[in-house]
């Protein structure tokens, strides 16, 4: 080995330090002490926690209302993700064309994930779950009720959690396969129109594998935000517990009770499901290799 | 014939596109548009059983807007939102020039692992982390501080940023490297005033992603900080004018499309590179 070429592995090294200090400091360390305090009493009500084993997880995984709070979890990513990838796809393909006023409505269907998502989603909640003063409470007020009779009390709140996210969520997959529609190579879809039958045909045989990568991110991502979102379900519900999910659970039970054991075993529970929706990726599209398109 | 019959396929299509266009701006519109209404009526008005919601019929009025100026610490939260994004975000994008050029440029062992490291780092959600995490800022010292936010948001920033800028680093052709080297200059010159200026497209994306996602952060905003004076934008306008059950919707709407003003702003100009950022695979929804 060259004294240039050690010099060369010290210098990324250095590069890498401040990285890899902050990762540490900042991200292993807190993930640690979550998993520490997981096993453990801990809380700051109480001056001495004891080790507690997998009692806290033991609970959550007796305790009915955490698999009704998976349960609404889970459905709830894979419904918004689903409706995402649709509306994103139509939207992508619709914008594909140049038609007049094209600027205008990409900038438009942009905007809800460009904006601040706790603050549109106040709008939202104006819109959906209106004071009863207001005029058209009425009609909402007898929606709500009987979406919730036909469904379930909280049926309204997921349903109106669930519309907030696939408007924010469409907007920025729509955006991301319509950057990758740009990024393939137009002799492609030239050549397709040409062979195949059919609009139809097209879009299943062509289209579709193209655009595999992008789709595989969006419906990834899309998974990971639904799983862990805490916000946007608090905001929409105003700090109410009114049908749970696993992150607001977790809030709750640290920051409302107090109780950091239970509360970290609640947040790490996430973790199968985050790294199920990572194999699903890491199995459709490799990203470390590749390269800015 | 041929060209009137490709004319008339071209209207369909294009009326096409636009029949199916419009439902989708109208959904996506929508709830900016009833924010603004909402927020220039007056409350005699919104809370009116008789009123139409979707317009203004009894004159358009400031009031909302007097009160986020006048009676919270609107302007401040604002301060203290372009603080902790500008801080936070330069800190960030430094860091990640270094760690994104030595992932990408440098052959030592463990690159690739390390790289796959740092984008599932930037995948460990806010929500998995706010709790040890606010334990970290009190030990610090920090808690109830902005200085607590501009500490954990290179948490997210550093993996994001690094990941988006090592893909850049890979598109510059080596060759223009190793002619620098080949010249005589170290490899800090050659990052330095080779590498960076030809990457200049791909640090303005990280800026701009690292901004926005700072300024829009609102889980650890909100679980850090309680004091009013400290608090950003997007929390101190959820969390002040909504106080137990009642809300100061006017006031609210205002807030929240003042707050987002900056954002709309950027976003609005620099476009093109938001689209980068997304083809380069490194943006979360």
């Amino acid at each position: 080995m060259t004294s240039r070429r050690r010099r060369e592995i010290a210098l990324a090294y250095l590069l890498l330090a401040p990285t890899l200090a902050l990762l540490g400091c900042v991200l292993a360390y807190p993930l640690g002490w979550e998993v520490w305090a997981s096993f453990s009493n801990l809380s700051p009500l109480q001056d001495s926690p004891s080790f507690v084993g997998f009692e806290n997880y033991r609970q959550h995984l007796e305790n009915p209302e955490f698999w009704l709070a998976a349960t609404v979890t889970v459905g709830h990513a894979a419904v918004t993700t689903v409706a995402k990838l649709v509306l994103g796809l139509g939207f992508a393909l619709l914008l594909a064309r140049p038609f007049r006023g094209r600027a205008l409505v990409f900038l438009a269907v942009f905007l809800p994930w460009a904006y601040p998502a706790s603050v549109s989603v106040i709008g939202w909640y104006w819109t959906l779950s209106p004071p009863i003063t207001t005029a058209y409470s009425v009609f909402m007020g007898t929606l709500k009720y009987a979406v919730d009779n036909a469904l379930g009390t909280g049926a309204w709140a997921f349903l109106s959690v669930t519309l907030f996210n696939i408007w924010r969520g469409s907007s920025f997959i729509g955006v991301l396969l319509l950057a990758g529609i740009n990024s393939i190579p137009p002799e492609l879809f030239e050549y397709a129109t040409l062979e195949s039958r059919s609009a139809w045909q097209r879009f299943w045989a062509v289209t579709v594998p193209l655009l595999r990568p992008f789709l595989a991110l969006g419906v990834f991502l899309s998974l990971t935000s639904g799983f862990a979102d805490l916000a946007n379900v608090w905001m929409l519900t105003a700090g109410r517990i009114i049908f749970p999910v696993i992150g607001t659970q977790a809030y709750w039970l640290a920051i409302g009770a107090g109780q950091f054991g239970p509360a970290s075993a609640l947040s790490l529970l996430l973790v199968p499901f985050l790294l199920a929706a990572l194999l699903v990726l890491f199995r459709l599209f490799d990203p470390p290799d590749r390269e800015v398109a | 014939m041929a060209t009137a019959r490709s004319r008339g396929a071209r209207i369909r299509s294009n009326v096409f596109a636009y029949a199916n266009l419009l439902p989708y701006v109208f959904f996506v519109l929508f709830p900016f548009y009833f924010m603004v209404v909402t927020s220039f009526k007056s409350n005699a008005e919104l809370y009116n059983l008789k009123s139409i919601p979707f317009w203004i019929q009894t004159g358009a009025i400031l009031d909302h807007y007097a009160l986020l100026f006048q009676k919270t610490d609107f302007v401040t939260w604002m301060k203290n939102s372009l603080l902790v994004a500008v801080v936070a975000t330069s800190a960030s994008v430094v860091i990640s020039i270094l760690a994104g050029y030595s992932l990408a440029r440098l052959r030592f062992r463990g690159a690739g692992s390390f790289g796959t490291a740092v984008f599932v780092t930037y995948l460990v959600p806010p929500t998995l982390l706010f709790l040890p995490l606010s334990q970290v800022v009190v030990w610090l010292g920090l808690a109830d501080s902005t200085l607590a936010l501009m500490v954990t948001y290179p948490t997210f920033l550093v993996p994001f940023c690094t990941w988006l800028l090592m893909g850049y680093f890979r598109t510059i052709p080596r060759e223009v490297e190793e002619c620098a080297l080949v010249d005589g200059a170290t490899r800090m010159q050659t990052l330095w005033k080779v590498v960076l200026p030809m990457a200049v497209p791909g640090i303005i994306c990280a800026v701009l992603f690292s901004f926005t996602l700072c300024w829009n952060e609102f889980t650890y905003a909100l679980t850090f900080i309680s004091q009013s004076a400290h608090k950003t934008a997007v929390v101190g306008v959820t969390s002040d004018l909504i106080r137990g059950d009642i809300y100061f919707w006017g006031s609210l709407m205002a807030g929240a499309l003042l707050a987002s003003i900056p954002i709309v702003i950027i976003y609005v100009l620099f476009l093109d590179y938001y689209v980068s950022g997304l083809t380069a695979g490194a943006v979360k929804g």
